[in-house]
């Protein structure tokens, strides 16, 4: 369909071109003659463009105005079951599937042979399906808001417990120095995880399928992620799982890939950077 | 070059062609013509070979920004994707990495180089994580050739090596150099189909490295993605890669490769540019 529009177009664009040519030669007028001359080539070059921009030709046409709609729908759907996503493409349905490698090996604990052979399992790995597929290796940021919550929590419990002390047992020396320790240990930590950011590893595979509707794609790319989890977790001795809703996310959307409470730290250190 | 590339370059360059030739007997207006039959001609293959760098300078001209989905939009410059959420811009841009030594398709007759270079991927890849503090993915997508035509394949370009060499060593005057790169060139196809022999199947592969910046404005945002783009450059330069930021209309698909894969052969036709 895609390659019968662009032939289409090419044809149109190109038979303007010749037309156009055509009148540039019979022309007498020689202001009529340079301006055939130059629809024509104008013509000639936006029909060799159709080769790689029809895609972007026909909703410029429609909505005729700057600003280019390929689409406003959603980029895809979680599907029901939250284990592949839904792509209404303009050709069909698709689903695609994610599978998740839990690889936590370093080379650095590892002899030379041990560097090969993984090496060479994982070349083997990639010719594990013949389906196309996708490896991928994501450095993500971690959110470290639900940790950084806890220690606010016992920071908050720790500054509470001192207010008691100083204004029930002011004498209580010893008790009064511990509370002020604590809460000072409480402080450097929020200090040092906010400070720096934490970055974790994933690998995963991702896999593709056409379906009639969005039951029959999910399926089969589920089917399809299935084996693949299988062969994968034989060759590199792993449990290789396939992935789940907010996990599924995080491999595919940029939002959740950094996390918004890192992502105003990133913001806010900016700032004070530029400031400086 | 493939056949419809051919095709579409021998219809477009018609109209050009047949002005060039007929505009001479227009007399002074003719040079004109010729002119600009000359530039359309340089933009046909300019659209071919480096549309690249046409495609971003026109929607930058026109201030054309390319909305690829309800949240996502690709700026006039061509070169990141922007998506815009709870008031934070997040902006990916992409490099191409297409690692030439991958083992089945390096030019090597000698199987045990290879084993060097795979024994110091996992440390070259560890270091290039302990140097990168943001975000990015390593891409790999593949695609298993058929086994079967690529060894007939491969079959056959042995045997029409082998004959070239044979007729060239039965010449009246062999040259020594045509001789050595003959038994070099059978020499790898042989490596490649003992490879296969020993279970490794051929693939078609596409590499590449994404990464996302964030930012309160557009410019800010793309502005932490250059410098992120930057570093990737420099860190990745330890493997034998060739990087390139992507730009124009490739952009457009590597976004999509995020949620889909498609068939094989449309990826590959996507990509034969960037080859």
């Amino acid at each position: 369909m895609a390659i019968k529009t662009n032939i289409l177009i090419f044809t149109i664009f190109i038979s303007i071109s010749v037309l156009f040519a055509v009148g540039t030669l019979v022309s007498t007028n020689p202001a009529l003659t340079i301006l055939f001359s130059i629809i024509a080539l104008f013509f000639s070059v936006l029909g060799f463009s159709t080769r790689f921009y029809t895609y972007l030709y026909i909703p410029l046409f429609r909505s005729r105005k700057r600003n280019i709609v390929l689409s406003n729908q959603e980029a895809f759907l979680l599907s029901p079951s939250g284990n592949t996503i839904i792509i209404n493409d303009s050709v069909g349905t698709y689903a695609t599937a994610f599978v998740k490698i839990p690889l936590y090996r370093s080379s650095t604990e590892m002899t030379e042979s041990e560097k090969l052979d993984l090496g060479r399992t994982f070349s083997r790995v990639l010719t594990l399906t013949k389906e196309t597929t996708k490896f991928s290796s994501e450095m993500y940021v971690v959110n470290k808001d639900e940790y950084i919550n806890k220690v606010r929590a016992k920071l908050q419990n720790s500054s509470e417990k001192l207010r008691e002390m100083q204004s029930s047992e002011p004498s209580n020396s010893e008790k009064l120095n511990r509370l002020k320790g604590e809460l000072t240990m409480w402080e450097n930590l929020i200090s040092n995880i906010s400070s720096s950011r934490s970055e974790s590893l994933v690998t995963y595979n991702m896999v593709s399928a056409f379906g009639q509707n969005e039951e029959e794609a999910s399926s089969i790319a589920y089917q399809k992620a299935e084996e693949i989890a299988a062969g994968i977790s034989a060759a590199l001795g792993v449990t290789a799982y396939i992935a789940e809703g907010e996990e599924l996310l995080s491999l595919i959307e940029p939002n959740y890939m950094i996390p918004v409470e890192t992502v105003n730290e990133i913001i806010r250190q900016k700032s004070i950077k530029e400031g400086i | 070059m493939d056949e419809q590339t051919v095709m579409y370059l021998g219809v477009s360059a018609i109209t050009p062609f047949v002005l060039l030739v007929s505009a001479s007997s227009l007399g002074p207006l003719g040079i004109i013509i010729d002119v600009f039959a000359l530039i359309a001609v340089a933009l046909i293959l300019m659209l071919n070979y480096a549309d690249f760098l046409i495609f971003p300078a026109v929607t930058k001209l026109l201030g054309i920004k390319i909305q690829l989905s309800k949240e996502h939009y690709c700026l006039k410059e061509q070169n990141a994707i922007l998506k815009y959420t709870g008031g934070i811009y997040y902006a990916t841009g992409y490099l191409t990495a297409n690692i030439y030594n991958y083992v089945f398709n390096a030019e090597s007759s000698n199987p045990n180089s290879d084993d060097d270079q795979i024994s110091l991927a996992p440390e070259k890849w560890e270091r290039i994580l302990m140097n990168v503090d943001f975000p990015f993915k390593f891409n790999v997508i593949t695609d298993a050739k058929d086994v079967q035509k690529y060894r007939e394949d491969l079959e056959g370009e042995r045997g029409f090596l082998e004959f070239q060499l044979s007729r060239e060593s039965n010449s009246s005057n062999p040259n020594q150099m045509t001789l050595t790169e003959l038994e070099r060139k059978i020499n790898v196809t042989q490596a490649k189909i003992d490879k296969m022999s020993s279970g490794e199947l051929p693939l078609n592969t596409i590499m590449y490295i994404e990464t996302t910046a964030v930012g309160i404005s557009e410019k800010d945002a793309v502005d932490s993605l250059t410098n992120q783009l930057n570093r990737l450059e420099t860190v990745f330069h330890t493997f034998d890669v060739n990087i390139l930021r992507v730009v124009g209309r490739e952009i457009h698909t590597l976004y999509k490769l995020n949620y889909l894969l498609y068939e094989p052969q449309l990826i590959e036709k996507l990509f034969n540019h960037q080859k």
